[in-house]
């Protein structure tokens, strides 16, 4: 009896577990030593417009120059409303279990991108079974509610090195 | 509800049972993000229950009885929507009495938690219920208001969710909240001063400084520094009343080597709300290698202005928005003005990672310009012209020791100084016993970040601070106050035009007032000026666009100026937000009838 | 009326006065807002009391012959404006009790850097005791001297004056030479006191203080005790030496 206990309640517990693994941070697990984590609070959510940063006044060198000059700053800001953007790369490490790839990818000028290595959530309607390490991809990714990019379909990238 | 009688039982059970979502969903977030999360939290809803009490602490080891909020320093994040009315049951279980003022937000007077002013206090054992409606957005901070309970940790965030979503997009989210910490107990921290008004500072001139500086400026110029400051009885070594001789600094309640981290995905834009909720101390923030993106200050949104780093004075709020982009950490770093200490967290893409911390910069010293003897170029003789753009623009540092009298052509003119008579109500203020200096020549320099930064950093400025919709009240100022900040280091007494609050009567206004408030610092420290429960719009040369402020840090020997529309009635305190300062008399009460 | 009589009036006026002008309370009242007026609490507590004390001097002097004991320190209690002083000195050596002047003062701030102190000083040692009303200055003077000039009364009209003045060099931050000069003088000669009239003596050191912490500070200094003119003279009757160096190792205290 005290087996059959047992065993409803780590069927009970599963799906709690399985929701808890899929919504924690990136990499929190790895984490080592008990350093104190800042709660995010979430994202911004849709914006409406964007104006472009300025330089501060004490950098100006012409003199008398009116107080808004609206010179972008060189800081991109993703616009909204375009959520998908399309990226290829090289698949490091595949964690089933997470759901999740890491890939060393192109830039992605879509989203001003610089060329990265970073890990990416997959969608669940994704199947990972294709895509190996050392796999060269084509990515299609989406920015979700909370901010973060999800790939939502990865494809082994036809021809050459 | 009436504030000044304790709630029933049955309303105090009813607040604590609302407190319970709020706490339940604290709980989901804590086991969504694993339970390495630091033991701070966050309270979200319209309704909750805050309980005031001692709470043990440690910081670095060591054990100290602080003064918390829920069992936690800093106090919950409390987060706010817009638009709600918020209920906030505070519980005093001190044995002193306490109160919660919430810093930048406006709320009618009497939920504004100022003892004497907006209510009794919440004695020991009581219950206030805070009740108010939000009609605001931005980051923001609530302390107490009673004797030194700010200093022993009585502080926390408050952020408040937008109505119409934000102005910039964003991926994550997090507050640094700035606070300073000490084993003294704060009493002993003013009768210190008291006694030895330099008690804290170990960075004074010595022998060894007299002879280095002998070395670079020869003898003569040297002896004539010393004796000019000499003459004075003032040293150019006062920068923070309190220093790192007995703070630790801290970032979100960690010490530096805590190492607080804020996780990102790389390329994901990070927004970082910085709040200084320390006492006495005036911070320095960057992140090398990364230019941060101001976005608001104090609550309100400005045109975003990328710099590599600002100065933040006490309870003033910044919000920038960084973009990290490679792989790895970053350290986030507030160095004390005066280069004691510095308060420290990592921004990084995994926890336990960490990048170099940077050694602090040289620690300015104050000058001539400082104790107000004008400005070191030439055209800044009086008149409220402000516009940026009319002023020589480069940037000046002053290296330490670098005498006013030693660059070419900006010989302080004394026969200037001497055919410049003092104006009447200098004349009144000097010698008296709680003033040591009146400036003769008080400078606007909104454009100016501050001794202490190097060349070629982009440091922010007031006059970078342009609101991104104009102002809400068209009409120019129908009268001017004039206040003197004033102090008398030696005997640790500051004050207003010479006075203590015990020695003053209030500043009138009538309800729909536009005045002009002039702010002229006839000390050789900042002051971050606060007033309660009306926005101080600075002028700062943007015209309607002038920024929206709830603390305004005046420099030494400076002149500045802003506008106030009396819309809100109510007994309000306006006082420098340097705790000792405050208590020590630099406050006064803004009476809208 | 003596002298001494007029001088404890003035005093007494003078704290009365002080009294009289204590600050009003912030206004009461609350006009249009429908507040009740806040009850005793004040939003900042600005006129605090605070109570000091330091001890400038607690050493052993030693020459080669002998050692003595000397203390001289000061205290205070009150606010900004109004404070109740101590101050206390005197020598120890060969079991007898010299050079005792004890005072006790009400001072008032008056300017940014000096106070007024007005009350009684009585010499307190082994020899007879001498009362005198006192009324002085203490102060930080420019060029950060520290500063006391005192003007003293008997009762039989004699008066007296003591001059006190030292500076804090700065070696390091820690370490500070520190040179000091007491002076006094008075109008008539006092053979039971060994005081003679004019310039009396002078009692002066450098002292070198490692502050351990700032309310710490051990020290090691040379000092010099001298007397002139009458005294001296008064002392060379006794067999006593009228210029004395000695080693001195001291404690500098405050709380």
């Amino acid at each position: 009896m005290i087996t059959r206990l047992f065993r409803s309640l780590v069927m009970g517990l599963l799906p709690i577990a399985l929701i808890a693994c899929m919504n924690s941070p990136p990499t929190a697990v790895q984490s080592s030593a008990a350093v104190p984590l800042g709660i995010d609070l979430g994202g911004s959510g849709q914006v409406t417009a964007s104006p472009s940063p300025r330089l501060p006044a004490d950098a100006m060198t012409v003199k008398g120059e009116a107080a808004s000059s609206e010179h972008g700053g060189g800081m991109q800001m993703a616009h909204a409303g375009h959520n998908d953007a399309h990226g290829t790369g090289t698949v490091n490490s595949v964690d089933p279990a997470k759901h999740k790839v890491n890939l060393s990818h192109q830039p992605i000028p879509e989203i001003g991108w610089p060329a990265m290595t970073m890990d990416f959530p997959v969608s669940l309607s994704v199947d990972l079974k294709a895509i190996t390490p050392g796999t060269r991809v084509n990515f299609t990714i989406e920015q979700q509610p909370g901010g973060m990019y999800e790939i939502k379909a990865i494809a082994p990238a036809g021809g050459g090195r | 509800m009436n504030p000044f009688v304790s709630p029933l039982a049955l309303t105090r059970r009813r607040f604590l049972q609302g407190a319970a979502p709020a706490g339940v969903s604290t709980l989901l977030q804590w086991s969504l993000r694993g339970a390495l999360a630091a033991p701070a939290s966050v309270l979200s809803g319209t309704e909750f229950a805050l309980a005031i009490e001692e709470v043990p602490l440690t910081i670095n080891g060591r054990q100290a009885s602080a003064t918390g909020v829920n069992g936690q320093v800093p106090a919950p994040i409390l987060s706010w929507r817009e638009g709600d009315t918020v209920s906030l049951a505070v519980t005093n279980r001190l044995s002193e009495p306490s109160s919660i003022h919430w810093h930048g937000v406006r709320t009618p007077a009497p939920m504004d938690g100022v003892p004497g002013l907006s209510f009794r206090s919440i004695m020991p054992g009581e219950t206030f219920v805070y009740r108010f409606l939000v009609k605001q957005s931005g980051t923001y901070w609530y302390h107490s208001h009673s004797m030194f309970q700010e200093q022993t940790g009585l502080y926390g965030a408050i952020v408040i969710q937008p109505r119409s979503g934000y102005a910039q997009a964003f991926d994550r989210d997090y507050v640094v909240l700035l606070s300073d910490w000490s084993f003294e107990q704060p009493e002993t921290i003013v009768s210190n001063l008291k006694f030895q008004s330099d008690y804290y500072n170990y960075g004074q001139r010595t022998l060894g400084t007299f002879v280095e500086d002998a070395q670079r400026r020869g003898l003569a110029e040297t002896v004539a520094d010393r004796l000019e400051w000499g003459s004075m009885r003032m040293s150019p070594t006062d920068i923070l009343d309190v220093s790192g001789a007995t703070y630790t600094y801290l970032l979100n309640g960690q010490p530096p080597g805590a190492n607080w981290t804020a996780l990102f995905r790389p390329g994901e834009r990070v927004r970082l709300r910085f709040i200084n909720g320390s006492s006495m101390s005036i911070f320095d923030v960057r992140i090398d290698g990364l230019p941060m993106t101001v976005v608001q200050a104090d609550g309100n949104d400005i045109v975003p202005v990328t710099v590599d780093a600002f100065r933040i004075s006490a309870a003033e709020t910044y919000d920038v928005i960084v973009q990290p982009g490679p792989d790895r950490a970053y350290t986030i770093f507030a160095q004390s003005e005066d280069r004691t200490g510095y308060a420290r967290g990592t921004l990084a893409p995994r926890a336990g990672m960490d990048a170099p911390i940077p050694s602090m910069d040289p620690r300015p010293m104050r000058t001539m310009t400082d104790m107000g003897m004008g400005g070191m170029e030439h055209g800044s003789m009086s008149g409220m012209n402000m516009d940026p753009g009319s002023m020589p623009g480069t940037e000046h540092s002053s290296r330490p020791g670098m005498s006013h009298g030693s660059m070419p052509g900006m010989q302080m003119d004394h026969g200037r100084m001497a055919a410049m008579k003092a104006s009447p109500e200098a004349k009144q203020l000097q010698g008296s016993v709680g003033v040591d200096n009146v400036a003769m020549l008080p400078t606007e320099r909104l454009n100016r970040a501050g001794e202490g930064f190097p060349p070629g950093r982009r440091v922010l400025t007031y006059a970078d601070l342009r609101a991104l919709k104009p102002g809400n009240d068209p009409r120019p100022p129908s009268h001017e106050i004039t206040l003197h900040l004033t102090g008398n280091m030696e005997r640790f007494i500051w004050g207003f035009d010479g006075k203590k609050f015990s020695e003053s009567g209030p500043i009138e206004l009538k309800r729909g007032d536009r005045v002009r408030f002039v702010l002229i610092n006839d000390t050789m420290m900042e002051h971050p000026i606060h007033l309660h429960g009306l926005w101080s719009e600075l002028e700062n040369g943007h015209g309607e666009y002038r920024p929206y402020k709830h603390t305004i840090n005046v420099k030494p020997g400076e002149k500045l100026s802003y506008l106030v529309t009396a819309d809100a009635p109510g007994r309000w305190a306006y006082h420098c937000h340097l705790l000792y300062h405050m208590e020590t008399g630099m406050f006064r009460e803004v009476h809208v009838a | 009326m003596s002298a001494f009589q007029i001088l404890a009036f003035a005093v007494a006026a003078f704290a009365a006065d002080a009294a009289a002008q204590a600050p009003a309370m912030a206004n009461d009242t609350a006009s249009g807002t429908g507040l009740p007026p806040p009850s005793e609490m004040q939003p900042v507590m600005d006129r605090q009391i605070f109570t000091h004390a330091i001890s400038n001097q607690l050493e052993g002097r030693a020459n080669g012959s002998n050692t003595e004991f000397r203390w001289e320190g000061q205290g205070w209690a009150g606010t900004d404006y109004d404070k109740l002083w101590i101050k206390s000195e005197g020598t120890v050596s060969n079991g007898a009790v010299d050079d005792g002047q004890q005072q006790f003062l009400y001072g008032r701030a008056v300017t940014t850097y000096f106070d007024l102190q007005g009350g009684l000083r009585s010499d307190i040692d082994s020899r007879p005791t001498r009362n005198w009303a006192a009324l002085g200055i203490q102060g930080l003077a420019p060029y950060f001297f520290d500063l006391e000039v005192t003007g003293f009364v008997s009762g039989e009209g004699h008066l007296a004056a003591k001059l006190e003045a030292s500076y804090d060099l700065l070696l390091t931050q820690r370490l500070i030479l520190q040179p000091q000069v007491e002076l006094n003088v008075y109008s008539k000669a006092d053979p039971a006191r060994l005081v003679g009239s004019g310039f009396s003596d002078i009692d002066t050191g450098l002292r070198l203080r490692y502050e351990l912490s700032r309310k710490f500070a051990p020290y090691i200094g040379v000092v010099y005790e001298g007397k002139f003119g009458q005294t001296a003279n008064f002392a060379r009757a006794t067999g006593e030496r009228t210029g004395d160096v000695r080693f001195a190792f001291g404690v500098r205290l405050w709380f």
